[in-house]
């Protein structure tokens, strides 16, 4: 990861730690966020859709199971997207 | 018994009209009432419509919630031309909500929000659930039993099943029942995150993407038949049986195979004596959701077939979804559909929409578009909610034949207790804090005593991270207690036991730190920011919901409101519910949550200033009947006799009369078919207000040599759980497990702001 994804990576685990109430430590770039990592369900996808909007500007209605596997996957689609809009909210 | 509960009055108010018989008749015609929403900000939403009635102006100063409410049971009582003020002890209210007071709550949030300091105490009165029932109660003078149900959705069809069975226990004769809600904000802002409203008007069972959300109140007057005949009432049609049951699958979703969506069907009709063939019509739920539709279809078509016999509409097609007052909106649909002998139609049908539900549901009768006229004599009405929660109740033609299910005069025992306190977190622990006078938990920042549970508890009672992660603490507190209750009575959930296992919660405040967070987060920035995640833990049913899910109990479940006696009023309420349905045990849970958002709460009323110290918890009393308790050798606490409650109509937040107190102690006290002077111990509610002081030194004279204890003097005012624990305490009394002899028999006494007292006598087992 580069250095822009990572900051993006960071904003997302800081996102879901306050957002969702998950203990930040638990919280790494490949832990799986569906199934056995830290077991999201689809009211925590919506959550996190909504915020991705909110952060990055990024529509994620709709995209690829693939994007969610991890945070990795997750920060890369978002700075690769044209859309991506580096800003803090 | 007198088993015969009848309907004499009507009152109604929704998208499509002002009175029952206006909207009934446009309902006839498949008028849609969803249009563009006029009282909720939507322009960046992906959707903007609903079901409003723009004619209804609520009056200065007034909750939309109790103004809608009391405008239905106004219509209604004028219907069935009864006077209450003949016999106003007689007379309940019982009403039903998902959101309450969520105008007021925006409203104080939004001047919270631009300056602390300007947020009312006057507007703090008008958030809670529990002010609707004493709102119609003050309007009317009722002085019987008021509570609210708080079970989201289904609040409204509970609602009445509890007024019958009130009716039928004897605990009154006239019950106002049904159930209100009003357009908001957090309702819309809540949907529209769970991707849940259609951005088209709702076509249940067909197109549907989801619900078209709507507002209104149904009240329905409930008479036992006797008292209606005796005073030449109209009478409309008999309520015969109820089934309520738990999904304990998912806090929003519905279980996809329906399965609790069917008991709670074929509980009504087993309940009734009748059969799924007598049954001429149902009033679906029909939200317009494909996870709710489709498993209510499955589970409506295993219990009635697809042959086209019975006629099924959902009526949420026209009026929209108004969730803790649909049940009761539909009920009236119900009531009139058996007085006119038509069925009102499922709306937005096209020809081929009907084509395609034939291949879907063979010959099912959806009435689509325009009401039909047919037989009826029998109906069933359900709904389900948040929490998996699932009512059906039957209606039916007076004199229709029926079999309602017996009660049983089976005696009742506290078989197990869980308490999350500022003592500790398990009746053990408590027991030893008490027993060592240790000093309760206090929060270093407000002064309140707070209970605290954390990952040990958890860990304890085997809630994983990413089940408790989503909970409040109000749930979180919840669930610890139910599920260390059910392991101290020694029961472990399985398929045997699961569907007799139920719950009935009491709470005064709910959830209103979820509530108070999830509003500040929509006014902050919009509607269509609405959080997905916290919108579910705004019900207040959501913290049983979250227990039935992580105990996997299957039976009855039924969140009351009213005030901070809703935890000996749930006791209460459980006894009646183990008598007369399937449950073998009850968990009675009080419930109710400190923190920084109560604490603000609290001191906006004046209440903080004035000498109440708040205190937090969760109490659970797993309430068994003796046979069940019998056969697999329980430890018995304490045996629950008899129960009473008095409400003195005052100005939601005052305590009442002295009178009234000592009403329901009286009324208590024969039930339990006990003396004043045995009364060994009074377990009193006095929480530092100086008014309740007053009221309860008044009313207690009675009982001078008895033992006084007060769980508030360690523990705070922790409002329901209080009144669950002051029972709990007893019961660890009465067991011996607390050093401090309690005698014989205990009263326990609770009062709410509003003026409610609830009474109820234990005995030593």
């Amino acid at each position: 990861m580069d250095e822009r994804q990572k900051t993006v990576a960071d904003k997302i685990a800081d996102y879901l730690a306050n957002n969702l109430r998950l203990p930040r430590e638990n919280i790494d770039y490949d832990i799986p966020l569906f199934g056995d990592g830290i077991g999201l369900d689809s009211v925590d996808s919506l959550e996190i859709i909504a915020g991705m909007d909110q952060l990055f500007g990024v529509t994620l209605m709709g995209v690829n199971d693939g994007v969610f596997a991890n945070i990795r996957t997750l920060s890369g689609y978002i700075v690769d997207h044209p859309d991506f809009k580096e800003q803090d909210k | 018994m007198n088993d015969r509960v009848v309907i004499t009055g009507l009152g109604l108010i929704c998208a499509i009209g002002d009175n029952a018989d206006e909207c009934f008749d446009n309902a006839l015609k498949g008028t849609v009432g969803i249009r563009e929403v006029k009282s909720v900000e939507h322009s960046q939403c992906y959707t903007h419509i609903g079901a409003e009635n723009n004619n209804f102006v609520t009056p200065e100063g007034e909750d939309r919630a109790s103004s809608l409410c009391v405008k239905a049971a106004e219509e209604a009582v004028s219907d069935s031309d009864i006077d209450i003020s003949a016999d106003p002890e007689r007379v309940s209210v019982i009403v039903g909500s998902c959101v309450g007071g969520a105008v007021s709550i925006e409203k104080f949030y939004r001047d919270y929000v631009a300056d602390p300091e300007k947020a009312s105490g006057a507007d703090v009165l008008k958030m809670p659930i529990s002010a609707i029932a004493n709102n119609v109660a003050l309007r009317f003078g009722a002085q019987g039993v008021v509570d609210n149900i708080a079970n989201a959705c289904a609040a409204g069809t509970m609602s009445i099943a509890i007024a019958a069975d009130l009716i039928r226990s004897g605990k009154a004769d006239v019950v106002l029942a049904g159930g209100s809600d009003p357009m908001s904000s957090l309702a819309y802002s809540g949907f529209h995150a769970l991707h849940a409203l259609d951005n088209e008007p709702c076509r249940p069972f067909n197109k549907s993407k989801g619900i078209a959300l709507g507002e209104g109140a149904g009240i329905l007057v409930v008479e036992a038949y006797e008292h209606a005949k005796a005073r030449g009432a109209k009478i409309y049609c008999e309520v015969l049986g109820s089934g309520v049951s738990s999904d304990a699958h998912h806090i929003t979703a519905p279980h996809p195979d329906g399965e609790g969506m069917q008991a709670a069907m074929e509980r009504s009709i087993a309940n009734s004596g009748i059969s799924a063939s007598d049954v001429d019509y149902i009033n679906a739920h029909g939200t317009g959701t494909p996870l709710n539709d489709s498993s209510e279809l499955g589970a409506m078509l295993r219990v009635f077939g697809n042959e086209g016999k019975v006629s099924c509409s959902t009526t949420k097609s026209m009026i929209g979804h108004c969730l803790g007052a649909a049940g009761s909106v539909e009920a009236v649909m119900c009531v009139k559909a058996i007085e006119r002998g038509i069925v009102p139609p499922t709306a937005g049908y096209t020809d081929e929409d009907v084509a395609a539900m034939r291949e879907k549901a063979g010959d099912f009768d959806f009435v689509p578009n325009k009401g039909k006229q047919r037989k009826v004599e029998y109906v069933q009405s359900n709904n389900y909610a948040f929490g998996g929660n699932n009512a059906s109740i039957i209606y039916a033609k007076e004199g229709a034949p029926r079999k309602l299910a017996e009660a049983t005069d089976e005696k009742i025992y506290i078989t197990g207790l869980g308490i999350v306190s500022p003592l500790g977190n398990t009746a053990e622990a408590y027991a030893e804090s008490v027993n060592s006078g240790a000093k309760a938990h206090e929060c270093e920042t407000c002064g309140d005593f707070t209970s605290v549970v954390d990952r040990a508890d958890f860990d304890a009672v085997g809630m994983k991270l990413n089940f408790y992660r989503k909970l409040d603490k109000l749930s979180q507190m919840t669930c610890v207690s139910g599920k260390r209750a059910l392991a101290n009575a020694g029961i472990i959930v399985d398929e045997n036991n699961a569907k007799k296992i139920g719950i009935v919660a009491g709470t005064s405040d709910g959830p209103q730190t979820d509530i108070g967070n999830f509003q500040k987060g929509i006014i902050a920035s919009g509607t269509q920011s609405g959080s997905a995640f916290l919108f579910p833990n705004t019900v207040y049913n959501a913290a049983p919901g979250y227990l039935s899910i992580t105990a996997g109990v299957k039976g009855y479940n039924v969140t009351c409101s009213n005030g901070a006696a809703s935890g000996i009023a749930a006791a209460a309420f459980a006894t009646r519910v183990l008598r007369t349905t399937q449950n073998d045990v009850i968990l009675a849970i009080g419930a109710d949550e400190d923190s920084e958002t109560v604490h603000m709460l609290y001191e906006k009323t004046g209440a903080v200033g004035a000498g109440l110290k708040l205190g937090d918890g969760a109490v659970t009393l797993a309430l068994e009947r003796a046979s069940s308790a019998n056969a697999r050798g329980a430890k018995k606490y304490a045996e629950v006799l008899g129960s009473g409650f008095a409400h003195c109509p005052v100005e939601f937040g005052k305590y009442g009369c002295a009178d009234k107190l000592k009403e329901a102690i009286r009324l208590a006290l024969e039930k339990s078919g006990v003396k004043a002077e045995d009364i060994t111990t009074v377990m009193t509610c006095s929480n530092g207000l100086k008014s309740l002081e007053t009221v309860e030194k008044e009313a207690l004279t009675d009982f001078a040599k008895a033992k006084k204890v007060n769980v508030k003097e360690a523990c705070g005012e922790g409002r329901a759980a209080s009144s669950a624990l002051a029972v709990a305490h007893a019961a660890l009394m009465l067991s011996g497990d607390i050093n401090d002899d309690a005698g014989e028999y205990v009263l326990a006494v609770s009062a709410s702001a509003g003026g409610s007292y609830n009474a109820i006598v234990l005995k030593k087992a």
